[in-house]
């Protein structure tokens, strides 16, 4: 015995069954040639402009210097080194003990100089 | 393998399409541009239509094949998600069709030869298939011309399976209304 759930279930099976015969008759398609031509030389165009950009020279540099890696890797590593290198310049003090030899040299200079002035100055 | 990567038999190929190897954008043009053109083109009705729009979803693989993060997901879900938005786009765009020339279905009281051709069988079949609102059609070309399971053409859809079962339920049911004519023939 059918009930009206079965019915409906019968009825469903019937109408897939249906569908899939006539999904049968539809014909299948060859791709036109033109058309992967279209889309080949839609991606040779765009290969073409990456080749010139500022991005691919970059992309370029970072597959030399490391290659395989993803480009953020190289990028973070250099802006960490540059961060570092600036906090260095900012925060080390700078040594001025040559300075103050200098600053010495230049004194003993003058005194000398001095000393040469004195002997000519009674002449 | 991480928990929750997908196994995606494409990967390989769309990365080296993003580094710009041609071959590889050939391979993966050869490997999905014929399922993709008979699902537009059942789509769309019309064969310059249905080019255009997978020439367009290529275009887009091409544009963000270097940013493909593989992994996440699976490519041909997302291009195939691509196309069927190209689709809806172009149907959307058309202008409103009255409803009795949107399916040009004889009569079955009047259809006086039952022996129809097969173009002829092919084009009534096209023409009510056209009729049906474009998810339907989508899941019923999807499962049914393209043979892919439910849980597959749900993923394809963006949709829950039983989503899927509801829009194949009323798109069955309204071709078999529409062609109840030919199913006298079985």
């Amino acid at each position: 015995m059918i009930n009206q759930n079965g019915v409906m279930m019968m009825s469903e099976m019937d109408d897939k069954i249906f569908a899939e015969k006539l999904m049968k008759t539809l014909p299948t398609m060859a791709v036109p040639s033109a058309l992967e031509a279209r889309i080949l030389a839609d991606f040779d165009r765009l290969a073409a402009r990456r080749q010139g950009g500022l991005m691919h020279f970059v992309e370029g540099w970072a597959e030399r210097l490391w290659p395989g890696a993803p480009l953020w890797q190289p990028a973070s590593v250099l802006a960490l080194s540059l961060v570092i290198g600036l906090m260095a310049g900012v925060f080390v003090p700078s040594f001025n003990s040559a300075s103050t030899t200098v600053t010495n040299s230049d004194q003993t200079l003058v005194a000398d100089s001095t000393s040469v002035m004195d002997l000519y100055k009674d002449l | 393998m991480a928990a929750g990567m997908v196994i995606d038999p494409d990967t390989d190929l769309v990365v080296r399409v993003g580094k710009g190897d041609r071959a590889a954008a050939q391979a993966l043009m050869a490997r999905h541009l014929p399922a993709m053109l008979a699902l537009a083109r059942r789509m769309l009705s019309g064969q310059a239509e249905a080019e255009d729009c997978v020439q367009e979803a290529f275009l887009k693989v091409w544009t963000h094949a270097a940013r493909w993060q593989p992994g996440k997901a699976k490519f041909e879900t997302w291009l195939y998600r691509v196309t069927l938005n190209q689709c809806y786009d172009r149907l959307r765009k058309r202008p409103a069709e009255p409803l009795e020339a949107a399916a040009d279905v004889p009569d079955s009281a009047d259809a006086p030869d039952r022996g129809l051709e097969v173009a002829d069988l092919s084009k009534e079949v096209g023409a009510a298939l056209q009729a049906l609102p474009e998810r339907q059609r989508a899941a019923v070309v999807l499962c049914h011309f393209q043979e892919r399971g439910n849980a597959e053409a749900a993923e394809l859809l963006g949709i829950s399976v039983e989503a899927l079962e509801s829009l194949l339920a009323r798109g069955r049911r309204t071709l078999r209304m529409k062609l109840s004519h030919l199913r006298a023939d079985d």
